[in-house]
C-alpha cells in the first residue's frame, strides 16, 4: 500500500476527471450562533473507472460530504464540480445512483411501486420500466417482496430495494453510503460481486463505509477522513506496498507445529494449531513462509491481525485525535 | 424520455398519492361538516327550501363553505415540502434527474386540480339539497383560496419544517392583529396591510359563493399575494439547502 498526496488527487493521469472537491467546508450554524465546522478544506478528485472508499469514524463528516455531492447541501466554502458542472446542476441533468445511509422510501409505498415511480422520475421510457425494474429485482433478489408495503420489509430487503433504486438507470456516477448496513453474509457478499460487476471505464464509484474490510476489497483508493478533514488517502492495491513494520500475522499450520520456531523464533501460540507472528514487511514474510513451507510445513492461512488499510486507519485517526 | 416528459408522468403518481393521502380526508371530513351545517337547514326549513336566500340561515351556509375550504387547502398544503425533507424521501427523488423546484410546482397545481375535484363533489352534494348553491362560483371561490392561502402554505412549507402550524398561526395572527390595529389609522395600520389579506376572505366568500361577483381589487390582492409567496416559495427551494 501507498499512501498519495494529501490532496486526494486521483493517482491516473490518463482517466478523465469525473468529480472534484475544491477546498469544501461546510458550517452548520444554529440559531443560537453556535457554529459546528462538519467538513473543513476537503479536496478530492476521482477519476473515471476509480471505485473511491471513504472512510471515517461516525461524525467523520462521510455524509456531510456526500450532501454536497448531490448537491442537497451547499458548501460554505469551496465547489463541488461534476464532469465540470456545478454538481447540483449535473445531478438535475443526468441524475445519479445514489443509495443513502438511511433508506427514506414512503413506507405506505409497495416496494414494486416503488421502484416504477423512481424509473419514471428517472427518465426512464415507459416501454423500459417494467424490463428494468424486472432486472433490479432479480438482481437484488426481491422478487418475493415486490408487492409488499415498504414498512413490511425487513433492514436487510429494505437496504437491497434503496440499492435497487440506485441501479434502476444506467448511471455513469454511483453514490453508495453504508451499502452492506443490514446485509446478511450472504447478501453482503453478492452486493460485493454486483460492485465489481458494475466497475467500468467510464464509470465513477464511491463507497462510503465504516467496513473497512468491505474498502479493502472494493475500492482502488480509500479516503480517510476525520472531524471533517481529509486524513489520508490510501491506496489498496498491494503490488505497490510499502513495507508496514511490525505487522502481525495469524499463522494456521496443518502440520509442521515443531518447525515454527526454527523460522519465526518469536511466534505465540494462540492454540488450536494457530500462532501469532510478527515481521517487517510482505517480502520477509514471503521469505520465511517459504522456509516454513520448504522444511515440510503445511501452511493452512495466513491472516493480518489488522488489514493495511485498517492500519493506516487507525494511524489517520489516531493522528487527528 | 426528456426530463420534462417524465417529470409530467410523474404527475399521476402525485395525484394519486394526493387522492389517497389528503382528498379522502378532505373528503370525509368535507360530508360530515356538510352534513352537519345542511341537515338542520333542511329541518329548520322543511318544504320552504327555496326561500333560504331570503333567511339568516344563509350566510351561515356560506361561512361553512368558506371555512370548509379553507380547511381543505391546509389539508392539501400541509407538509408538501417539509415532510419529503423531515422524512428523507427527498434523497431519493432528487438523486434521479429532476428539479425539484419543477417537481414541487407541480405538486402544488396537482394539489389544485385535487382540491377543486374534492370541492366539485362536495358541492355538488350540496347543490342537489339546496339548488340555490352555485358550484361554479363555489370552485371559483375554491380556486382562489388555493392560490391565496396555499401560495402561502407553500411558501412555509419550504421555510420550515412546521409548517401546518405555522400556515396556522400566520393566518389567525394576521386576522387578529388586523382587527386590533387595521383601524388604527397610524404605523401599525400600515404594517398591518402588508399581512395577508385574510381580512377580504369574509367578503369575498360572501359575494363570490353567493352571487359569483367579487370586487375585482380584493381578487387581484388575494391572487397576488398568495401567487407572491408561492413564488418566494420556488425561489427558496432553489437556493436553498434540501437537507436540513
Amino acid at each position: 500500500m501507498a499512501d498519495v498526496p494529501q490532496t486526494g488527487d486521483a493517482n491516473s493521469h490518463t482517466a478523465a476527471l469525473v468529480i472534484e472537491f475544491k477546498n469544501v467546508g461546510k458550517t452548520y450554524k444554529s440559531l443560537l450562533g453556535n457554529s459546528v465546522k462538519a467538513v473543513e478544506e476537503f479536496s478530492l478528485t476521482a477519476v473515471e473507472g476509480e471505485i473511491l472508499g471513504i472512510a471515517g469514524p461516525n461524525g467523520a463528516g462521510k455524509t456531510t460530504l456526500i450532501a454536497m455531492m448531490l448537491g442537497y447541501l451547499r458548501p460554505t466554502t469551496g465547489t463541488v464540480e461534476i464532469n465540470g458542472m456545478h454538481a447540483r446542476q449535473y445531478v438535475e441533468r443526468n441524475g445519479i445512483g445514489y443509495l443513502s445511509e438511511l433508506i427514506a422510501i414512503n413506507p405506505k409505498w409497495r416496494a414494486e411501486t416503488a421502484l416504477v415511480r423512481f424509473a419514471t422520475l428517472a427518465g426512464i421510457a415507459p416501454s423500459e420500466i417494467r424490463t428494468r425494474v424486472d432486472y433490479v429485482v432479480d438482481l437484488l433478489g426481491l422478487a418475493e417482496h415486490r408487492t409488499k408495503k415498504v414498512k413490511a420489509l425487513s433492514k436487510g430487503n429494505l437496504q437491497r430495494l434503496g440499492l435497487a433504486q440506485a441501479l434502476l438507470r444506467d448511471e455513469q456516477i454511483l453514490v453508495l453510503d453504508e451499502p452492506t448496513h443490514g446485509l446478511d453474509p450472504v447478501w453482503t457478499q453478492r452486493f460485493r460481486d454486483i460492485v465489481e460487476d458494475l466497475r467500468r471505464p467510464d464509470r465513477t464509484i464511491l463507497i462510503a463505509s465504516h467496513n473497512l474490510d468491505e474498502l479493502q476489497r472494493l475500492a482502488d483508493r480509500v479516503v480517510i477522513i476525520d472531524r471533517g478533514r481529509l486524513q489520508r488517502v490510501v491506496s489498496t492495491g498491494y503490488e505497490n506496498a510499502a513495507p508496514v513494520e511490525g505487522t502481525r500475522y495469524r499463522l494456521t499450520l496443518a502440520s509442521g507445529h515443531d518447525l515454527i520456531r526454527t523460522v519465526f523464533p518469536q511466534a505465540e501460540d494462540a492454540g488450536r494449531g494457530e500462532y501469532d507472528v510478527t515481521v517487517h514487511g510482505l517480502a520477509e514474510l514471503n521469505a520465511a513462509l517459504a522456509d516454513l513451507i520448504g522444511r515440510g510445513a503445511l501452511v493452512a492461512s495466513v491472516v493480518p491481525e489488522r488489514s493495511v488499510l485498517e492500519q493506516q486507519f487507525r494511524e489517520a485517526v489516531g493522528e487527528s485525535q | 424520455m426528456s426530463r420534462a416528459a417524465s417529470l409530467a408522468r410523474y404527475s399521476l403518481w402525485q395525484f394519486r398519492d394526493f387522492a389517497l393521502e389528503r382528498g379522502l380526508p378532505i373528503l370525509i371530513i368535507s360530508f360530515l361538516w356538510g352534513y352537519a351545517l345542511i341537515a338542520p337547514i333542511r329541518g329548520a326549513l322543511g318544504s320552504q327550501m327555496d326561500s333560504v336566500l331570503a333567511s339568516p340561515i344563509w350566510p351561515l351556509v356560506l361561512q361553512g363553505a368558506s371555512t370548509l375550504v379553507t380547511l381543505s387547502v391546509l389539508i392539501a398544503l400541509n407538509g408538501m415540502v417539509s415532510s419529503d425533507r423531515k422524512l428523507g424521501y427527498y434523497r431519493f427523488l432528487f438523486s434521479k434527474p429532476v428539479n425539484p423546484v419543477l417537481y414541487y410546482a407541480q405538486a402544488f397545481f396537482v394539489g389544485l386540480i385535487g382540491v377543486v375535484l374534492s370541492m366539485l363533489l362536495l358541492s355538488g352534494l350540496v347543490h342537489t339539497i339546496l339548488p340555490i348553491f352555485s358550484i361554479v362560483n363555489f370552485l371559483l371561490y375554491t380556486a382562489l383560496i388555493y392560490v391565496a392561502m396555499g401560495g402561502i402554505g407553500f411558501f412555509v412549507s419550504v421555510a420550515t419544517r412546521f409548517d401546518w402550524v405555522s400556515l396556522a398561526a400566520v393566518w389567525l395572527g394576521s386576522r387578529i392583529l388586523r382587527s386590533l390595529y387595521g383601524a388604527k389609522g397610524d404605523w401599525r395600520s400600515k404594517a398591518v396591510e402588508l399581512l395577508p389579506p385574510v381580512h377580504k376572505l369574509d367578503e369575498v366568500a360572501n359575494s363570490l359563493i353567493g352571487t359569483g361577483t367579487a370586487h375585482a381589487t380584493d381578487v387581484l390582492w388575494l391572487l397576488g399575494y398568495g401567487a407572491l409567496f408561492f413564488v418566494l416559495g420556488l425561489v427558496l427551494l432553489r437556493w436553498g439547502s434540501l437537507a436540513e
